[in-house]
C-alpha cells in the first residue's frame, strides 16, 4: 500500500509528516512555518473541494489541495 | 557610534497578525488599522516618540513568517531589516504561539543586529493556563532582552521602550545555536569570503547561511563566487535544525502546552462547516448589507428632518438680521443643502465600516478565505483573493493594495481587475438616493441586488479570464487561521473613524470642489456666462456624447455630465445631480425635477443608471493605484476600456430586461 497523503487523513487524528513533495518554493514556505519531518498534525475539518484546515504545532492552517495532495504523513502510533 | 540627531531607527519584526501594528499605535499613538487577520499591513509606517532623552524612530513592517520572501509585502519587510539604518530590531513575538515565532527569532538573530522581544499576548496565554520561564527563555536565545507586553491592555510598553534604549549598542554575542558540523564548517568559509568581499558588513553569518538555502535574493544583492562550497541547496537541513532547537526551547520553557482553545473549534465547526460554510457566509454579508440599509435609511430619516429644521432656523434667523438674500441663498441653499446632503448618507456609511470591522476583527476574515476558495478555486483564484474583494466593499484603494498577499503575478492582476467591481462604499450614496427616489419601500433590496450584481460580474470575469488561461493554477491556499476574539472596541473605533474622516474629507477637498467645476463649466458657454445650462460648453460637449448611451436609456446630457465628473470620486455623481437639476423646477425635490426635465425618466433608467455607476470606471484613486501596483500603463488602460465596455453591455441588459418588466 502506497503512503497517505494529508488529504486522505481521517479528521481529529493524529499524524506525523513524512515528506513534503511539493515545488521548491511552496515546499520552503511551509517548511518555514514548521510542517517539517516529523511534524505532528491534525485534520480539523476539510471540504469536498480539497481545501482543509489542519492543527500544526498550536495554529491553524487553510491549506488547498494541491498542497495536502503532496505531503505525506504517517499515522502516530500509540 | 553614530549620531542620531533625528532620533534612532527602531524596526518592528514579527509573524503576521501577532500585533506589531497595535503596539506601533499603543506606542506612537498612532491611529493605523488593526484587525485579526494575517496580511493587513502591506506597507511600512513610519511614527516617532520620545522616551528618556532619546528619540526613536519607531517602523511598523508587515508580518513575516522568515526572511526568505515570496510576496511583495514579505519584499518590503526584508528590505527593511536589512537596510543599515535600522538600528534596533523589535522581535514581536505573539506569546500564545510561541513555536512558529521563534522560527523567525532565531532567523533575526542570525543577523548579528541588536534585537529585543516582546513577547506580546501574554494575557492570552495566562488566560489559557500556560506558562512561560522568562528566565531560561533569554538564555537559550543569546541573552537578548525579553519583555512580556500586552499591546492592546497597553502593558509593559514602558519597560519595552527602556530595552530597546538600552540595549541598542549590544551586540549579540555568539551564535545562538550550532548547525551540523558539516554545515558550520561551510559557513566559516562564506563568512571568509564575504568579509573578503564586503568588509564592513554587519551580517556576515546571515548571509552565509543564506547563499546555503540557495536564496536568489542574496547572490542578487552580493554576489560572491561561491562555488565549491555550496553544491547543492541546504536549506531543508537548515530549517530542520533551527525548528529541532525550537523544540529544544520549547520543552524547556513552555509549560502546561494543553492549552484550552475549544471555543474557536466550536465556532469554526459551524462557520467553516463543509456545507454550512458558504450559507453561513451569505447569511452574513446580507445581514451587513441589510443592517447597513434598512437601519442607515431609518437613521438617515432623521438627519434629513433635523436638516430641514435647521434651513428653516437658518433662514429665519438671517432674515431678521438683515441679511442680503444672495448671502442667504448661499448659506442655506448651497452650504447647509450641500455639505448637508453629503453628510445625510453618513448614517449608511457608519453602519457598513462598523459591520465590516466587526467581521476582519473577530477573526473570522481570515475564515472566508477557505470557506471560499472551493468557488474560487472553479475561477483560477486563490481564496485569499477574496480577502481584497471583501475589503472593495469599504474602499477599492486599499483593496488593491491588499493583492500585494497573493503570491503571482497572474494572481494579482486578475484580482486587481475584478476588485473594482465589489461596490465601495463611494457608490452608497447613488444606490440609496436613486433607489428611495423610483422604487420606494424596495429601496433596500434595490441597492442590496447592486452588491450582488457587482459579485456576480466579479466573479464571472474571474471565470471568463480563466477559460482564456491555459496554464491552470494549482490550489495553493495557505493562510493561517487565528483565534476568534471579542472585536475590540478600540480597534474598531480606529477603523471607522479612519474611514469616516476619509469621507468628510473628501467631501470637503474633491467633492466640494467638483462640484464648483461642475456648476462652472455648466454656466460657461462660447459666449461667456450663459442663462440656461444647456447652453453651456459641458452641455454641448455631452450632448455630443449622451446619444451612444441610448441603449442603456441614459442618452440624457446631465447624466454624462454626471458620470464624466464622477470619475474624480463616485459620491460627485450625486452631487452633481443635485447641481444639475437644482434650477429645474423651483422649490420641487429631485424626483419632480427630473421629471420635469425628463418625463420619461423611471424606474428602469434610474436602475440601469445606478447598474451603470457600479461598474464603470473607478475613482481616479483607484486607477492611480492599479498604475502603482500593477506597474503598468497597459494593463490600467485596459482595466479602464474593460470597466466602461462592461458597465455599458450590463446596464443595457439592465434597461431593456427592467422595460419588459415594469
Amino acid at each position: 500500500m502506497g503512503n497517505i497523503t494529508l488529504w486522505d487523513a481521517e479528521l481529529n487524528k493524529e499524524y506525523t509528516v513524512e515528506s513534503i513533495l511539493l515545488e521548491n518554493n511552496v515546499s520552503r514556505r511551509l517548511e518555514a512555518l514548521g510542517i517539517n519531518e516529523g511534524t505532528p498534525v491534525t485534520v480539523l475539518t476539510r471540504k469536498r473541494s480539497g481545501a482543509l484546515i489542519a492543527k500544526i504545532r498550536g495554529t491553524r492552517l487553510a491549506l488547498g489541495r494541491h498542497i495536502t495532495s503532496n505531503i505525506e504523513i504517517k499515522e502516530v502510533k500509540r | 557610534m553614530r549620531e542620531h540627531p533625528n532620533g534612532f531607527h527602531v524596526a518592528f519584526v514579527g509573524n503576521p497578525n501577532c500585533g506589531k501594528t497595535t503596539l506601533f499605535n499603543a506606542i506612537t499613538g498612532s491611529r493605523l488599522k488593526v484587525a485579526n487577520w494575517p496580511g493587513v499591513t502591506v506597507e511600512k509606517k513610519e511614527g516617532s516618540v520620545e522616551f528618556e532623552d532619546e528619540k526613536l524612530i519607531l517602523i511598523d513592517t508587515p508580518g513575516i513568517y522568515s526572511l526568505s520572501t515570496y510576496t511583495i509585502e514579505e519584499k518590503v519587510t526584508r528590505k527593511c531589516i536589512l537596510d543599515d539604518d535600522i538600528e534596533v530590531i523589535v522581535n514581536v513575538v505573539d506569546a500564545s504561539s510561541l513555536e512558529r515565532n521563534l522560527y523567525l527569532t532565531l532567523q533575526l538573530l542570525e543577523l548579528g543586529k541588536p534585537i529585543v522581544m516582546a513577547l506580546n499576548m501574554m494575557d492570552v496565554v495566562e488566560e489559557r493556563g500556560m506558562e512561560i520561564d522568562l528566565h531560561r527563555l533569554p538564555e537559550m536565545l543569546c541573552d537578548i532582552p525579553i519583555v512580556p507586553v500586552s499591546a492592546i491592555k497597553k502593558r509593559g510598553l514602558d519597560i519595552l521602550l527602556h530595552a530597546i534604549i538600552h540595549h541598542k549598542d549590544a551586540v549579540t554575542l555568539g551564535d545562538v545555536f550550532s548547525y551540523s558540523d558539516d554545515l558550520e564548517e561551510k559557513i566559516s568559509k562564506l563568512e571568509v569570503i564575504m568579509a573578503a568581499k564586503y568588509p564592513n558588513h554587519s551580517s556576515a553569518r546571515w548571509h552565509a547561511i543564506k547563499f546555503l538555502e540557495d536564496d536568489e535574493e542574496v547572490y542578487e544583492e552580493h554576489p560572491v563566487d561561491v562555488s565549491g562550497i555550496v553544491d547543492k541547496s541546504y536549506s531543508r537541513q537548515i530549517i530542520q535544525s533551527k525548528y529541532s532547537y525550537i523544540d529544544d526551547i520549547i520543552k524547556e520553557c513552555l509549560f502546561n502546552k494543553s492549552a484550552k482553545e475549544a471555543k474557536t473549534d466550536k465556532i469554526d465547526s459551524i462557520l467553516t462547516h463543509p456545507v454550512f460554510g458558504v450559507p453561513c457566509f451569505l447569511f452574513i454579508m446580507a445581514l451587513v448589507f441589510f443592517l447597513t440599509f434598512l437601519l442607515g435609511d431609518f437613521i438617515k430619516g432623521f438627519l434629513e428632518t433635523f436638516l430641514e429644521w435647521l434651513q428653516q432656523i437658518v433662514s429665519t434667523g438671517l432674515e431678521n438680521v438683515h441679511v442680503a438674500l444672495w448671502l442667504r441663498g448661499l448659506i442655506v441653499d448651497g452650504i447647509i443643502a450641500g455639505v448637508g446632503g453629503i453628510l445625510t448618507f453618513l448614517p449608511n456609511i457608519v453602519i457598513l465600516f462598523i459591520a465590516l470591522a466587526v467581521l476582519e476583527d473577530s477573526g473570522y476574515m481570515a475564515r472566508v478565505a477557505y470557506v471560499m476558495d472551493g468557488i474560487m478555486g472553479k475561477l483560477g483564484l486563490s481564496g485569499k483573493a477574496f480577502l481584497p474583494m471583501i475589503l472593495g466593499f469599504g474602499c477599492t484603494v486599499p483593496a488593491v493594495m491588499a493583492t500585494r498577499a497573493l503570491e503571482t503575478d497572474k494572481d494579482r492582476r486578475r484580482t486587481m481587475l475584478i476588485t473594482p467591481f465589489m461596490s465601495c462604499s463611494a457608490r452608497l450614496p447613488i444606490y440609496v438616493l436613486f433607489s428611495g427616489l423610483f422604487f420606494g419601500k424596495f429601496a433596500p433590496l434595490v441597492s442590496f441586488m447592486m452588491y450582488v450584481l457587482g459579485i456576480c460580474v466579479a466573479l464571472l470575469t474571474a471565470f471568463i479570464a480563466n477559460l482564456f488561461d491555459k496554464k491552470k493554477n494549482k490550489n495553493n491556499l495557505l493562510i493561517e487561521l487565528p483565534e476568534y476574539k471579542r472585536p475590540n472596541l478600540r480597534s474598531i473605533r480606529i477603523y471607522v473613524w479612519n474611514k469616516v474622516k476619509d469621507y468628510l474629507t473628501k467631501a470637503g477637498t474633491t467633492i466640494f470642489i467638483a462640484s464648483i467645476i461642475v456648476w462652472f463649466v455648466l454656466n460657461v458657454g462660447s459666449r461667456g456666462f450663459v442663462l440656461e445650462p444647456s447652453e453651456s460648453f459641458a452641455a454641448s460637449v455631452a450632448k455630443f456624447i449622451a446619444p451612444i448611451l441610448k441603449p442603456c436609456g441614459l442618452d440624457m446630457w446631465e447624466i454624462v455630465v454626471a458620470l464624466i465628473a464622477g470619475v474624480s470620486a463616485k459620491e460627485v455623481v450625486v452631487s452633481s445631480f443635485t447641481v444639475l437639476f437644482s434650477n429645474a423646477l423651483e422649490g420641487a425635490n429631485l424626483l419632480e425635477s427630473i421629471k420635469a426635465v425628463y418625463p420619461a425618466f423611471t424606474g428602469a433608467n434610474a436602475l440601469s443608471l445606478m447598474v451603470f455607476c457600479l461598474l464603470y470606471t473607478p475613482c481616479l484613486a483607484t486607477l492611480a493605484t492599479i498604475k502603482k501596483e500593477s506597474a503598468s500603463l497597459k494593463f490600467t488602460a485596459f482595466s479602464i476600456v474593460f470597466q466602461i465596455a462592461v458597465a455599458f453591455s450590463m446596464s443595457a441588459l439592465v434597461y431593456n430586461l427592467a422595460r419588459l418588466l415594469f
